[in-house]
């Protein structure tokens, strides 16, 4: 049983640092990769200052704000994910879970409909991406106090509350498009697939400086979540603030999402099946399974995000498809060979 | 006088008409048959409402969808629901002698719901802008106001090979054109925008892409280098769109070769696409007269 823990924690760290180097390259290789073909030399020479014409202005201009948003976003995708999953002890729990992404759609939504796309916003981000953030951050109070009372919040209440407001505001944005106009219900559409090629510099800054708080802040909870596998009441009775912990970790999981959410649209899977594939591979400590599904999230973002644009280039495939195919082959292959994954959490 | 003489000719044309049996093949081919020219009509689809009055046909019309908003007067007719989700109840209640559906776009298993409804349904799918004129003719003979539709058919028929005439063999243009802007959308070769632009003597930069109207990348936008970049829309004209492309200084149509269309002439197959043409073709014109 200890050299079991050893080994995994030996496990975790070797998979920790092939991400780290891992990272790196792929984005690097996302760079040289694109509609046009830029050669790997002219691609290095433009990172590190020099002028190479056209190729300058694509590479500095449109790939890296773009790889590096990609990267951001699929960290906190990712991590967002594996602390809802700790916190609810649910495989099925993802940060679309808690309502954050149907009140997203629906913030959004409602602002294409009120005529809200032909102004512009704060900071680079469109007066739609600040509704859709609204409505995330308001759809996560609103699950959060319907499971709340006085003795304390019930996990099963929320996931129950949580599927409910999803399904209430999946509802609302389908009334809303019925009753909406030709050229707004593109818009809608065209939103809900969501996509990184709006990708410039003040988003990017926003990613960086919101994204970055969080993937900060929910590491620090890593011991908490551990102590809360053994469930609720024994990490009570261990000395962890409980209520404290979740409403913090809810917090700042729909301040991540909200965002990614506002900046590029919904991109599923990401949050749901990374977390699963890291804990396959190197066990549920949050000490180590937290920063691991963050660059794994980023690594799949990055590369789904690279295929995306070549694989029928010009044309641009929605990124979500690309995660997907990825993703849940990889997933299947880990499920078969571990059977009773799916029993314990 | 004359047109005095026309008139009395039409109103003798129709009471010779009315009562004849008529015999129209469809755009799926299907051979659509009725005991007189129709009188109630339902269309399921705005550009079928559009064509049916440019057909003379207007005021037959019993149902449309929603968003038949061309011409004005059809606004007020009774709507039988949306293209995609119209309701079989309403079409039966509104006592049509004849169904025009929308090929591709009613959904399937359409043609065989609105059979079943014993009513003659005629199948209305354009793919060319040679269909516009022959789509006319067929509803004209439909509702048997072949002199109305006649003479609109061949006008839109001359003003298209006017056009031809004047601008096929122009120095030729390379066009990239704008559905949207963020993301940033285009439209294939088989698409009707791209064939009015090459009959304005362009030549669509994406014709080549997969889908119809594909999303598609702005580095490949940037290595196409159009000389032209046409900001279209869905039902306004967006020419604020224009202003985020002299963000990339190498691009050719920033001397000169920024232009806006009213995308709501061009989107629809119907007699309004020739007057989006000429526009589109005096824009390209204009660009080609830069030095």
């Amino acid at each position: 049983m200890i050299t079991n823990v050893i080994d995994r924690r030996r496990r975790a760290q070797r998979l920790l640092l092939l991400l780290a180097v891992t990272l790196p390259l792929a984005m690097l290789l996302a760079l040289g990769t694109g509609a046009v073909h830029i050669a790997p030399s002219d691609t290095l020479a433009v990172l590190l200052g020099g002028d190479r014409g056209q190729a300058t202005l694509i590479v500095q201009q449109i790939r890296l704000p773009r790889v590096l948003l990609a990267g951001i976003i699929g960290a906190t995708l990712a991590m967002s994910g594996a602390a809802m999953q700790g916190l609810f002890r649910n495989p099925l729990a993802d940060p679309s879970l808690i309502g954050v992404t149907a009140g997203a759609s629906l913030g959004a939504s409602v602002l294409i409909v009120a005529g809200g796309s032909s102004l512009s916003g704060l900071a680079g981000l469109s007066l739609v991406s600040l509704g859709a953030f609204a409505g995330g951050v308001l759809a996560v109070l609103l699950v959060y106090r319907l499971a709340s009372s006085e003795n304390g919040t019930s996990v099963a209440t929320m996931l129950l509350a949580g599927i409910a407001i999803t399904a209430l505001a999946g509802a609302a944005g389908s009334l809303l498009e019925f009753f909406t106009d030709n050229e707004r219900l593109r818009q809608i559409s065209l939103w809900k697939m969501g996509g990184l090629d709006g990708a410039n510099l003040p988003r990017l800054l926003l990613a960086s400086v919101v994204a970055g708080a969080v993937l900060l802040a929910l590491p620090q909870y890593a011991l908490p979540l551990n102590t809360l596998l053994l469930g609720e009441s024994e990490a009570r009775h261990l000395g962890i603030p409980v209520n404290r912990t979740k409403l913090a970790l809810i917090a700042w999981v729909a301040v991540g999402v909200g965002t990614s959410v506002a900046l590029v649209g919904t991109i599923a899977f990401v949050g749901l099946v990374v977390p699963h594939i890291v804990r396959l591979l190197i066990g549920p400590d949050h000490r180590t399974l937290l920063p691991a599904s963050a660059l794994a999230g980023a690594i799949l973002l990055v590369c789904a995000d690279a295929l995306s644009r070549i694989v029928l280039a010009p044309t641009e495939l929605p990124v979500g498809i690309i995660t997907a195919l990825i993703g849940v082959p990889f997933f299947i292959s880990l499920l078969r060979q571990r059977h009773q994954y799916g029993m314990q959490t | 006088m004359r047109s005095l003489t026309l008139c009395w000719l039409l109103a003798l044309y129709a009471a010779a008409s009315a009562g004849q049996p008529v015999t129209v093949v469809d755009f799926a081919g299907r051979t659509v048959t009725l005991s007189q020219p129709a009188q109630r009509i339902v269309a399921l689809a705005p550009h079928i409402v559009e064509n049916l009055y440019s057909a003379g046909a207007g005021d037959r019309l019993v149902g449309v969808v929603s968003h038949s908003d061309f011409p004005e007067t059809a606004r007020a007719l009774p709507v039988v629901g949306s293209f995609n989700a119209f309701s079989l109840e309403q079409i039966v209640a509104s006592q049509p002698d004849l169904i025009l559906m929308w090929g591709s776009g009613n959904g399937a298993g359409a043609l065989e719901k609105l059979e079943r409804l014993g009513v003659p349904v005629y199948v209305s799918e354009l793919r060319s802008l040679e269909d516009i004129a022959a789509s006319i003719r067929r509803l004209g003979q439909l509702a048997g106001t072949q002199a109305v539709s006649e003479a609109e058919a061949q006008r839109v028929e001359t003003g298209f090979a006017d056009l031809a005439g004047a601008y096929t063999s122009a120095e030729p243009l390379s066009v990239f054109y704008q559905i949207w802007h963020r993301p940033l959308q285009t439209v294939n070769g088989d698409h009707m925008i791209s064939q009015i632009i090459t009959l304005c003597g362009g030549s669509n930069i994406f014709a080549d892409a997969a889908t119809l109207a594909p999303r598609v990348n702005l580095e490949s936008v940037l290595a196409r280098n159009p000389r032209v970049i046409v900001a279209g829309g869905m039902a306004t004209a967006h020419p604020e769109w224009l202003q985020h492309w002299e963000a990339y200084p190498g691009l050719r149509a920033l001397e000169g070769g920024l232009v806006s269309v009213n995308p709501d002439l061009i989107q629809r197959p119907t007699a309004r696409a020739l007057e989006g043409a000429q526009e589109l073709c005096g824009k390209l014109a204009w660009v080609r007269a830069q030095p």
